[in-house]
């Protein structure tokens, strides 16, 4: 059996008359690539702040490696690496100036805190630009130092909120490859986004998040089982298939987008009688594209609303 | 143009939602207005309560109606006595009260000595002791004074010229001049014989009148003046040395007020949640930010008097130890302020508009930019609130009085004081606002 690295029990948190936690229990396991899934406001960045003892819970406890935050939170801090959302950098310091402060807060001896800055830095292919002020940097550079600012004390559990706001995709990768190999070395990672492209390529086990409860968990495949479908059918917009709404809406649940309509099949959706009725409307098979089944739908079949809304 | 239109609107619209820069804009120069009005003009303007010690001597009645003079003027609260250690009230000596001005309790002292105005004088005599510690303070303290007892020159002059017809004929002959001349006046000019004989003040206007301060530099050699600067004679450079702890304050919580709103900068850039998720407290980042702050004050102030010293001949070093200490204890009291500022706020623009407003009208009415014995007695109350006022005050006592450690220790007190109290408040203020939220 996994042994538990975080424990959250019952948890609540509120901001005057908004509840962002509600009465939340969640386990999170050694060696884990743990997902957080959710739109904007669901309650993500509050329990990532409950996790590093930023803030304290209006109720409930929260243990990370046995150790309860509330009551030690300046000891536990040092199991964990925490990136925030936003650069928490200071971009009149260069890159290595910035590890060397942060470095510096969790009592790492001069010579160690210089070889992880240099492995560090070498890892996410900084080093050559150490000695640039980091207002020089990239988006993604920067996201990047704002990573390995949070590993130089080489924390057991890393928790990332929504690291890769507003980077581009060569970055994007690059930091999810690091990501997964900091998991593969034994880190535990809890990874909160709202895009779940990151959450399915990247954790082996997903809680979905909404106003402040956990409303689906488990890894990805065991979620998608909760759907009541498999696949849906998305079917290019276009004067013939606008025709042909009510024939669509035989086969199951039709949901109208902006360029093309979605199908989420019925219980005994039959894909060859499908394609022989859209055939004898005279419509293109070209016009349709199989969709394999996400946690975007899954999310929608929950909440009836998209991620992103 | 309709463009121009909408956008103007629209600036309007984004300044009125910004109500802590609605008030700031309004408030800002309300204050100041008000604190220059109460100085430069208005119903209760002009000089109030300045300190100045007077001993009469002389039992003449010009002498009492100098004194009289200077008992009902606003501008100066006159002490004719202080307490001993004992607390008994003792009368003013020549010794004592000039001590009294040295030891910085009075401004300035008027001793009118036995000898100022006798029935054989021909001329008013008036001693005239001052501290310059300000040098706007003293040219009024100076020309009030001088402006009071120039006022009895009419009366002496008449007095004086009977005295001298009277010397130089000898009495008997001499008075029956003096009562010829009067008839003789009398009968051509309609004056009365008496009125001639026997002036009185009342009978002259020239106190404050044109006509007398156009006459002042006649009777100058008939009315003497011995001025007797007490303190600062030695003092290289008066004006640096007075101006310097105005200057050095003012900028002083200008950086500090700047200093301490960096919290709000990395607030925003998520380096104080960084921080906060390192093996650091709340408590942790609000002293490295006061003594950041303190020292940044210490090391800026010392910057400010050493430059003083090299551009201008300040003398800081003869009295180091005192003035380092005056440095420690306004800049721990500044510190404290910008602390405040910044926990009272939600935002760095209005910690930064509230600091304009609260240095602007500190550095007014704490002494940092004229004297405050100009200012209307309830401004006078409240820049003794102000930790501008007593940094200033601390730093000439230090500097131009070249005091011992005793004479700073109230100062010292005080400052440490409202730094200890303003900080207090901070913590519960930054316990409850919005900084770590």
């Amino acid at each position: 059996m996994a042994i538990s690295m975080i424990s959250m029990n019952n948890v609540s948190k509120k901001y005057d008359a908004v509840t962002a936690l509600d009465a939340l229990t969640l386990e999170v396991r050694q060696r884990e690539f743990f997902g957080l899934l959710g739109p904007n406001g669901a309650g993500k960045t509050t329990l990532m702040n409950l996790l590093v003892g930023y803030l304290n819970p209006d109720s409930g406890t929260i243990t990370i490696d046995g150790d309860n935050v509330t009551q030690d939170s300046l000891n536990i801090r040092k199991k964990i690496g925490f990136v925030p959302q936003s650069l928490a950098l200071y971009d009149e310091l260069t890159g290595q100036e910035n590890l060397e402060l942060f470095g510096k807060m969790f009592d790492i001896p001069r010579k160690i805190l210089k070889e992880q800055i240099r492995d560090q830095l070498h890892a996410v292919e900084l080093y050559d630009r150490r000695k640039d002020k980091t207002k020089t940097y990239s988006g993604g550079m920067k996201r990047r130092l704002n990573i390995i600012a949070s590993l130089l004390h080489d924390p057991k559990v890393l928790l990332c909120d929504e690291p890769t706001v507003g980077v581009d995709p060569q970055s994007r990768n690059a930091i999810f490859d690091f990501l997964v190999s900091l998991n593969k070395q034994g880190k535990t990672i809890i990874y909160t986004t709202h895009y779940m492209e990151e959450a399915e390529r990247l954790c082996t086990r997903i809680g979905i998040i909404d106003h402040g409860k956990i409303i689906a968990l488990g890894a990805k495949d065991k979620l998608l089982e909760q759907l009541t479908y498999e696949e849906t059918i998305a079917i290019v917009k276009n004067p013939s298939t606008e025709e042909s709404k009510n024939l669509f809406k035989k086969f199951g649940v039709l949901v109208e987008e902006e360029d093309h309509f979605e199908l989420k099949p019925a219980k005994g959706f039959l894909l060859s009688k499908f394609f022989t009725d859209i055939e004898k409307k005279g419509m293109q098979y070209s016009w349709v594209e199989l969709h394999r089944p996400t946690l975007e739908a899954l999310f929608l079949q929950l909440t009836g609303r998209r991620l992103r809304d | 143009m309709k463009q121009v239109y909408r956008l103007f609107l629209n600036s309007y619209l984004l300044f009125w939602k910004d109500k802590v820069s609605v008030l700031l804009t309004f408030i800002v120069p309300l204050v100041l207005m008000t604190i220059f009005g109460s100085i430069f003009g208005g119903s209760d303007s002009g000089q109030y309560g300045i300190r100045l010690a007077v001993l009469n001597q002389s039992l003449s009645p010009v002498a009492k109606q100098i004194e009289s003079s200077l008992d009902t003027m606003k501008s100066f609260r006159i002490i004719k006595s202080f307490k001993d250690d004992s607390g008994k009230v003792i009368t003013f000596d020549t010794v004592s009260i000039q001590e009294y001005v040295r030891a910085g309790k009075a401004s300035a002292a008027l001793i009118l000595p036995t000898d100022a105005y006798t029935d054989t004088s021909v001329g008013l005599y008036v001693k005239f002791y001052y501290d310059p510690k300000n040098d706007i303070e003293m040219q009024t303290i100076g020309g009030l004074v001088r402006q009071v007892v120039f006022s009895q020159f009419p009366s002496i002059i008449m007095q004086s010229g009977l005295r001298q017809t009277e010397k130089f004929l000898g009495m008997k002959s001499g008075h029956a001049f003096n009562h010829t001349m009067a008839s003789l006046v009398n009968k051509y000019f309609k004056i009365d014989t008496n009125r001639i004989l026997h002036p009185k003040l009342s009978d002259f206007h020239i106190a404050g009148s044109d006509s007398g301060k156009s006459n002042t530099n006649f009777f100058q050699n008939i009315v003497r003046i011995d001025d007797q600067q007490l303190v600062g004679k030695e003092v290289k450079n008066p004006w640096a040395t007075r101006s310097v702890g105005g200057w050095a304050m003012t900028f002083l919580l200008f950086t500090l007020t700047a200093s301490s709103s960096s919290l709000f900068e990395e607030r925003r850039s998520g380096v104080l949640l960084r921080l906060l998720t390192s093996p650091v407290s709340r408590v942790h980042i609000l002293w490295s930010k006061y003594l950041f702050n303190m020292s940044l004050g210490i090391i800026q102030l010392f910057f400010m008097f050493f430059a003083g010293w090299a551009m201008y001949q300040v003398d800081i070093f003869s009295n180091f130890f005192n003035l380092l200490l005056i440095i420690v204890a306004a800049s721990t009291a500044c510190t404290a302020f910008g602390m405040l500022l910044a926990a009272i706020s939600q935002t760095r623009q209005q910690a930064q508009g509230l600091g304009t407003l609260f240095i602007l009208s500190m550095s007014a009415i704490g002494g940092a930019w004229f004297p405050t014995t100009f200012m209307p007695a309830t401004i006078q109350f409240l820049s003794k609130l102000t930790v501008v006022y007593w940094s200033m005050d601390g730093f000439l006592e230090v500097l131009w009085r070249g005091v011992g450690i005793t004479s700073i220790l109230p100062h010292l007190g005080i400052l440490f004081g409202m730094g200890t109290i303003i900080n207090f408040i901070s913590v519960r203020r930054f316990k409850k606002g919005h900084i770590f939220d």
